[in-house]
């Protein structure tokens, strides 16, 4: 029943020695010399190459397979070759979180003796959405086949791919309502699914009876069994034609090469040293329909992230001073940290795509115990981890880029990432039919600014490097929302010398459907989850959700008088209240609400990035191209960056440099007579923190970190010179 | 190996570099040389004499000046030593308040001032804003970088400091 590894060892043994000589050499498996890449570097190096290919080669035949527009049109998805043992040799491109996410679910059946039952056999399907298996949140599906040659285990292949839809307690594949496992969806637990290379009929029954919109998800598992077999034959093709006993050493140096790679890498790019920063997440749902009173309905979260860059190359990120889990959809397993630290990691330093899990061996996550990062309770909910997973690498992109610029790496450093608030909605279809569906454009959010140039304008987000909003013609053949229109939003990157790239958004008219439940996820409330670089200022990410239910848009269309296409400049008076009659309304937080029909109108921002640098040393001349094209608005321009503009005779703008440099220094001597030195504002703040004047969510905030974590408390209590616990935590225990 | 001239370097740093050529730079091997040509330009910008060990902003510099070692403004400020926190010498605007906000964003919605706020640290002397924190009222400022200055001269540049 059982099938041997081709050590002759079983792969349980296998897996406990692999690691064992890990520990004992620090090198992957033992492998202290790269014997045949020293032997022959070119057939070493075609081989990977070639590995490489088979992976992306089987995912684009696979997107062609899927009927999700998440995976056909945004490429949410990615495949990889696997050792015996599960790590990643090879990968494809696509959303590379989950290389090291899959690893840790073939791990998982390993070390739960999968070989003996339900056994492992060629022609096996194993799926597996548990995050605390092995992936981030219960829509990212992944399946793996084992590759058997010779009648031996020599490796797997597996298959990623995001579900527009989880059938959870809010349609959708984030499940923002979820606040228990119990509420996030269909789970398949390690799970085979199917036989023969056949994907079993009661596995897609379940499927069938539990999802929203089952066409995604199971034409989804359809094409991740398709690439697993295209890249399993391809390897056993391989093997036919290398050896058995050269593939079994091969692949393991891949990943010991890769490994020694990122080492390399490190030391080549980056300083060796401590480096910090944090980020907040502010969350608000009181008095919102449907959330139960588990926990605090509003609550803010801080994610301080300590950096050490040690001088053999290893990067160490450290959670430690942040915030319990909670009764939310935000919380992560230690596997989806992972996946959050590869896909940005791989973006920044490992971008010739020979990259495999050597890399991730060259880094380690502190994951404080009970944390969101690592909750000692696995009945959470993670459905959307991606809120706090954003934001915090986001503050590991930004440490990582002033490594860069301490090196002189400057075109490089980057502000990164920041969230990108998604839609998620259900109900029934412009075609009368159930339907739900997860809306992908927000993977073209405005990324931050570089070091040498502005973020790119909604172009960009950290989660899936590809980052394409897909085509608007197929997002309405899949729901009951008619576009009119789709705009930059001004000023939405952080103001800085180089600006964050810009956001956009998009204004539906519901249509053709009495019942559509819209649900957002992954934005906060409150506070910036961003932050600008060297002087650059955070982007604004805490954009409230305006709707109208029962527009007059029928008529005034009939009308033709001008519609709403935007929500405008006027934060106090939106060009929806200026031009449209109904119901308006404005909604911090989540959109959770009563369902929408034909007639209503509904808005969605995203999010712009970061600046870089001093915004009195922006471009004019850029800036006034900026103002063109809507990027900025004059009275920014000249409000924020001291630019004054001009127009020519045709009204366009132009940059008036005398009067900008007059006004600048205006602006600078301004500056210098407001501020005050910090040791004063130190003093005066003192007061503040001893009384604890705080509002109640920032006294829980200070309070859980101290309860958590003796660092935090310890720095706390230096910085302000105060004793912290008993500030926060009065009548606490020692 | 890639090597790029000290004019290039110059371009680059300055933002000024052609955007098709800066693209090669990005996609190209890493120039090895790229540490002391980078410091050389630096060096050239700066007014002052002090030797640049290791740039740690776009305008801040830590410097060899005599026997100690100095966080340095572009413009010659010092904050005092490197291994202290420099921000704590520098002088700080605080933006907590709707008002104040909203001069940097005048069209979105914008953060609750109870929840967080804006600090920016700025050099007492030339006034540049060298940079931005967005933190919840009372969060201690946060300490950026505090490199391992000796490792990476001896270990990893090869070169004594």
């Amino acid at each position: 029943m059982l099938d041997k590894p081709a050590s002759a060892l079983r792969i349980r043994e296998r897996l406990i020695e692999s690691e064992r000589l890990m520990e004992e050499t620090g090198c992957y498996d033992g492998i202290t010399e790269l014997q045949l890449r020293n032997q022959d570097p070119l057939k070493f190096e075609t081989l990977h190459t070639k590995l490489r290919a088979y992976c992306v080669s089987a995912r684009e035949m696979a997107r062609r397979i899927s009927a999700s527009p998440g995976v056909r049109e945004v490429g949410e998805m990615v495949v990889a070759i696997y050792t015996p043992e599960g790590d990643a040799i090879a990968l494809s491109n696509g959303i590379m979180v989950h290389v090291h996410t899959m690893s840790r679910f073939i791990k998982w059946m390993i070390r739960n003796g999968y070989e003996e039952n339900p056994c492992i056999r060629d022609g096996d399907i194993f799926a597996n959405n548990d995050a605390f298996i092995g992936t981030v949140q219960v829509p990212d599906v992944m399946d793996v086949v084992p590759i058997f040659h010779s009648g031996k285990l020599v490796g797997w292949a597996g298959a990623v791919c995001h579900e527009l839809e989880a059938g959870g307690i809010t349609p959708g594949g984030d499940v923002a309502l979820a606040q228990e496992r119990f509420t996030e969806g269909l789970f398949v637990c390690a799970e085979k699914v199917g036989e023969n290379d056949e994907i079993r009929r009661d596995y897609v029954i379940r499927c069938e009876r539990n999802l929203r919109m089952p066409i995604y998800w199971v034409l989804d598992e359809k094409a991740k069994v398709a690439s697993c077999i295209d890249m399993r034959e391809s390897v056993k093709a391989l093997i036919d034609e290398i050896g058995l006993d050269y593939w079994m050493q091969v692949s393991k140096e891949f990943i010991e090469e890769g490994r020694r790679a990122q080492l390399a890498r490190t030391r080549q790019l980056t300083v060796p040293g401590i480096y910090r920063g944090h980020t907040f997440y502010g969350h608000v749902t009181k008095g919102k329909p449907g959330y139960q009173p588990l926990g605090d309905p509003d609550w803010l979260y801080n994610m301080p992230i300590e950096m050490e860059i040690t001088t053999d190359g290893k990067i160490i990120m450290d959670f430690e001073g942040t915030q319990p889990w909670g009764y939310h959809s935000m919380n992560c397993t230690p596997a989806g940290m992972d996946g959050g630290m590869f896909v940005t990691l791989t973006q920044h330093m490992n971008f010739e795509g020979l990259v495999n899990d050597g890399a991730w061996m060259a880094t380690e996550l502190k994951l404080p115990h009970g944390t969101w990062t690592n909750p000692d309770n696995e009945m959470v909910a993670t459905a959307t981890s991606w809120a706090l997973l954003l934001p915090a690498y986001g503050v590991f992109q930004r440490l990582l880029s002033r490594s860069f610029i301490g090196r002189g790496f400057v075109e490089e450093a980057f502000v990164g990432q920041v969230n990108s608030p998604m839609i998620e909605m259900g109900g029934t279809s412009q075609y009368g039919k159930l339907f739900g569906m997860a809306h992908f454009e927000c993977a073209a959010a405005g990324s931050g600014a570089l070091a040498i140039k502005d973020g790119l304008d909604t172009a960009y987000v950290g989660w899936n490097p590809e980052s394409d909003m897909g085509n608007i013609e197929i997002w309405e053949q899949n729901m009951p929302m008619l576009y009119i229109g789709r705009s930059i939003v001004p000023n939405s990157g952080g103001a800085g010398k180089y600006r964050g790239g810009c956001s956009f958004v998009s204004t539906w008219l519901v249509s053709k459907t009495d019942h559509l439940r819209l649900v957002t996820s992954e934005h906060s409330s409150r506070v910036f989850d961003n932050g600008g670089m060297c002087g650059g200022y955070p982007a604004p990410t805490c954009q409230k959700h305006r709707a109208v239910r029962n527009s007059n848009i029928f008529e005034l269309a009939e009308k033709r008088a001008p519609l709403a296409h935007h929500t405008g400049t006027n934060p106090h008076r939106s060009e929806l209240e200026l031009r449209l009659q109904g119901e308006h309304v404005t909604m911090e937080g989540p959109y959770i609400t009563a369902p929408h029909k034909t007639g209503d109108v509904f808005t969605h921002s995203y999010n712009g990035g970061g600046g870089y640098g001093d915004v009195l040393e922006r471009d004019p001349l850029k800036t006034a191209a900026d103002v063109e094209n809507g990027y900025l608005t004059k009275e920014a321009a000249e409000g924020i960056f001291g630019i004054m503009l001009d127009e020519d005779e045709d009204g366009y703008p132009v940059a008036n440099l005398e009067a900008t440099k007059r006004h600048r220094a205006e602006m600078r001597a301004k500056r210098l007579a407001k501020a005050k030195p910090v040791s004063e504002w130190i003093a005066s703040e003192r007061g503040r923190v001893e009384k604890a004047d705080f509002a109640p969510e920032v006294k829980k905030m200070y309070a859980s970190a101290i309860k958590l974590s003796s660092r935090f408390t310890r720095e706390f209590s230096d910085f302000w010179n105060v004793d912290a616990r008993s500030i926060f935590m009065p009548g606490a225990k020692p | 190996m890639t090597s790029y001239s000290k004019e290039v370097i110059a371009d680059l740093v300055a933002g000024t570099l052609p955007w098709p050529q800066t693209r090669r730079v990005m996609s190209a091997y890493k120039d090895d040389d790229r540490f002391f040509k980078y410091v050389a330009v630096l060096q050239d910008r700066v007014g002052w004499k002090d030797p640049i060990l290791l740039p740690v902003s776009d305008h801040l510099f830590i410097c060899q000046s005599g026997d100690e070692r100095v966080t340095r403004c572009e413009c010659g400020h010092s904050f005092g030593d490197y291994r202290k926190n420099w921000k704590l010498n520098a002088a700080i605007i605080v933006r907590n308040t709707e008002e104040s906000l909203r001069e940097i964003y005048p069209n979105s919605d914008i953060p609750d001032p109870q929840w967080m706020e804006i600090r920016e640290f700025i050099c007492p002397e030339c006034g540049t804003m060298h940079e931005v924190e967005a933190a919840a009222p009372g969060y201690p400022i946060v300490h950026d970088f505090q490199p391992d200055l000796e490792g990476f001269y001896r270990e990893w540049l090869g070169k004594p400091l």
